[in-house]
């Protein structure tokens, strides 16, 4: 998507985390695609060596992903293969949303796992054993027992997939074959939009990790990092439970555990924290709209199946029998009271739709449709507030009929004035909200209809931009109210008096309007951008 | 407009009625062409159009069949400036009027906004309610002087869900909606509000930005930028 102030957004992003020389390199890969070093040094004018730099510490933060790429070389050359580099848009954005997924883990998990999160987010990507010695540094003591601690929150927050393995550092895109592509018969020009279009797609999933690889952990139980030495008895997580008869398969996941820690890169995985939000957003709009039960249910389905959505934006929620809903109902203390029939009625309210599969029926909700509603409040709340009670009214029947009205009828239906509603029709339609048609009818009279209807599309895309725009005023205006009570922050608190205490009350509560705004725009970034 | 025009009337021939015994030919031609087109009524410049008399005379013809109480003066929604006759047994249509929440041809504000607040109060007192219910509830208050019709209910009912102040829900049949057949489409108050509350704001509308008239022209080192932005030094003024 990429709009005009989402890159600066992203930009700025960038600039205050690692500075203006890594800001204008991935300004330079954001705008313009996928580059080559010589290139980005040529469009950068930046030292190639610095410019080498910029992109290993993007690429240590996972905003930037290699790839190489057979090119045909020029007449009579061989094709050769060349390295470029794509930054990452979205995870750029998510460095932002660092103190939500935090908050999730240390809601869902627990401190230690937070704070090997934290390091993640510090480092970007990090060893089992650089995970260790940190938690080990922070600790100022580090036997193996403390170490074994770290070892399991770690199990632990890979198993609920919030951390994962690093992608390849190098993907080799393989040149589309010739023969196989069907495309062949359309125009060339649509083909190479086309394919221009999903290269930085393919590098990423070429580079992703199996998916049976990718929360695979084996530990090195009972070792300690610092010195290599093994105190007490040696257990492997994957060993457990299994007998160990044979001395050379016991070396063999030793061997394997001593390379899973030390060379094996995790990172966090924005994935799961973002499908983690989005569950929330729905079940905060269910419980706004509807009942407890109803937010009860879904959030039961959402959490029986949180490991089984492959993707972030899915459509319906996984299909679950009711006697696995009932289950999971049961776990929460809002849904221990609850009957069959409640959870039945709930389900309905849901607009759950059962399809029977084999024997037992099963449900799914439609989350598409929730983040939808929940979209149209946002935008309905920025019309109500922009143009008033009666244009929201017009923007509302709009929205929800999703075709074409006259503008007699939508007077006719909103109450407004008929001599109004035209006007608003046009402010709306001037900022691009609506779109209008023009109907002649040629009776015995020749007179003009106009029709509107909301342009969706374009109307979500120019929004967004805005709130992006939007987000960034927040952070620079934030940034210059620190840069000019500098002072009055670094005060002691016995001189934060008079005059002087007033300002920094005043900061005070500066900061936390504007550090909340932020927050909530950049929920609403997210429902419009990632959900 | 449920009435049958007399086909007779239309035809420019001698009216049998004794009034129009006593109208000059122009004035016949004339009221022939107002009455001809029903509860449209017509304009003074198309009646100069189509039976191409002089000004003097239409002005004149209109002012006597007006004095002989043959034909009315009606008003326009889409144009008050221009001047529409109507013959008097017509009523005017909906197109001129408005409809019928038009009065003189302004929309009746005052009226629609009684009937919304009592809409809005007997559907929080029902809990849940049809058309119907609401309708019915409404009559039996007595609180209306003036009769409505379930359709001018429904109608406002409509309003209030584009207003977001009532949903339309469908009957489950248990709890609050035991009464009502499953299926049914019934109203009841969106739960963000009790009578007189305020709507949530959104992320976007509740900062300066969103809704800023001038974002567009706002930069970041521009003359207008969020370090000098009136709308942020209002906001953060504490």
């Amino acid at each position: 998507m990429a709009t005009q102030y989402s890159i600066k957004l992203a930009i700025s992003l960038i600039s205050s985390h690692f500075g203006d020389l890594v800001a204008k390199v991935c300004e330079c890969l954001l705008r313009k695609g996928s580059l080559t070093l010589a290139d980005i040094t040529r469009f950068t004018e930046l030292p190639q060596a610095q410019v080498k730099n910029c992109l290993l510490v993007l690429i240590q933060h996972n905003c930037v992903q290699a790839f190489s790429i057979q090119i045909e070389g020029g007449v009579g050359a061989a094709p050769k293969v060349i390295t470029q580099y794509t930054a990452i848009f979205d995870n750029i954005l998510h460095r932002m949303r660092f103190p939500k997924f935090l908050t999730i883990v240390s809601e869902e998990l627990d401190k230690e796992c937070e704070e090997i999160l934290e390091g993640l987010f510090q480092h970007g990507r990090l060893t089992l054993e650089q995970i260790i010695l940190r938690a080990v540094s922070n600790q100022n003591e580090g036997n193996s027992t403390v170490q074994d601690a770290v070892r399991e929150s770690f199990v632990r927050i890979v198993s609920s997939h919030y951390v994962e393995r690093c992608p390849a550092s190098e993907p080799f895109l393989a040149p589309p074959d010739e023969e196989e592509n069907p495309t062949k018969k359309r125009a060339k020009s649509a083909r190479l939009a086309e394919e221009i279009e999903t290269l930085e797609k393919r590098a990423i999933s070429a580079a992703a990790p199996l998916e049976s690889e990718r929360f695979a952990v084996i530990t090195d139980t009972g070792t300690d990092v610092k010195s290599g030495d093994r105190s007490g008895s040696r257990f492997l997580d994957t060993a457990i439970g299994e007998k160990r008869k044979h001395e050379a398969l016991e070396m063999d996941r030793e061997t394997m555990a001593t390379i899973c820690e030390k060379e094996v890169l995790w990172r966090a995985n924005f994935e799961a924290f973002i499908r983690r939000l989005r569950h929330k957003a729905c079940v905060a709009n269910v419980r706004a709209r509807m009942d407890d039960g109803a937010c009860t249910v879904l959030n039961a389905m959402l959490e029986a199946t949180r490991n089984a959505e492959s993707r972030i934006k899915t459509e319906n929620s996984v299909p679950l029998s009711m006697d696995a809903i009932l289950a999971e109902v049961m776990k929460s203390e809002g849904g221990r009271s609850m009957t069959v029939e409640r959870v039945r009625a709930a389900l309905g309210q849901l607009g759950c739709r059962s399809s029977p599969r084999g024997a037992e029926d099963s449900h799914s909700v439609d989350l598409r449709n929730i983040i939808e509603i929940a979209q149209n409040d946002e935008m309905e709340s920025i019309v109500l507030k922009r143009y008033g009670r009666d244009a929201y009214r017009i923007f509302r029947l709009l929205s929800k009929t999703g075709r074409l009205v006259e503008t007699d009828k939508i007077s006719d239906i909103t109450f407004v004035d008929k001599k109004e509603a035209p006007k608003i029709l046009y402010n709306l339609w001037k900022d691009n909200y609506l779109h209008m048609e023009k109907l002649t009818s040629q009776g015995s009279k020749q007179s003009d209809f106009l029709l509107w209807k909301v342009n969706r599309s374009s109307l979500w895309k120019q929004i967004l931009d805005e709130m992006c725009h939007a987000a960034l005023n927040l952070s620079q205006r934030l940034a210059y109210e620190f840069e000019q009570e500098h002072e009055i922050l670094q005060l002691p608190r016995e001189k934060r008096v008079g005059a002087q205490g007033k300002r920094f009350e005043r900061i005070r509560k500066v900061k936390v309007i504007l550090e909340s705004s932020l927050m909530k725009l950049d929920d609403a970034i997210m429902l419009f951008h990632d959900f | 407009m449920g009435r049958t025009p007399d086909t007779s009337l239309k035809r420019k021939r001698p009216d049998p009625k004794s009034t129009s015994q006593t109208l000059s030919d122009a004035e016949r031609v004339l009221y022939n062409l107002i009455r001809s087109k029903e509860d449209m009524g017509i304009w003074t410049r198309d009646m100069k159009r189509e039976t191409n008399l002089q000004d003097n005379v239409v002005t004149k013809s209109l002012k006597s069949l007006l004095a002989k109480n043959l034909i009315k003066e009606v008003v326009n929604i889409q144009n008050k400036g221009k001047k529409h006759y109507m013959a008097v047994e017509f009523e005017p249509s909906k197109e001129l009027t408005g409809g019928a929440w038009y009065v003189d041809g302004n929309l009746d504000t005052e009226f629609i906004k009684i009937l919304k607040d009592q809409c809005l109060k007997h559907i929080y007192k029902l809990k849940v309610a049809t058309i119907e219910m609401i309708s019915e509830s409404i009559r039996r208050s007595g609180l209306c002087k003036v009769e409505c019709t379930t359709q001018q209910i429904s109608e406002i009912v409509r309003a209030l869900v584009l207003d977001n102040d009532v949903m339309e829900v469908r009957s489950t049949e248990t709890g609050d909606f035991a009464s009502i057949p499953l299926g049914t489409v019934c109203y009841r108050c969106s739960s963000k509000i009790g009578p007189g509350g305020t709507s949530k704001v959104g992320a976007m509308a509740s900062i300066p930005c969103g809704v800023c008239p001038r974002i567009n022209e706002c930069t970041p080192d521009g003359i207008i930028s969020p370090r000098t932005c009136v709308y942020f030094n209002k906001w953060l003024d504490f």
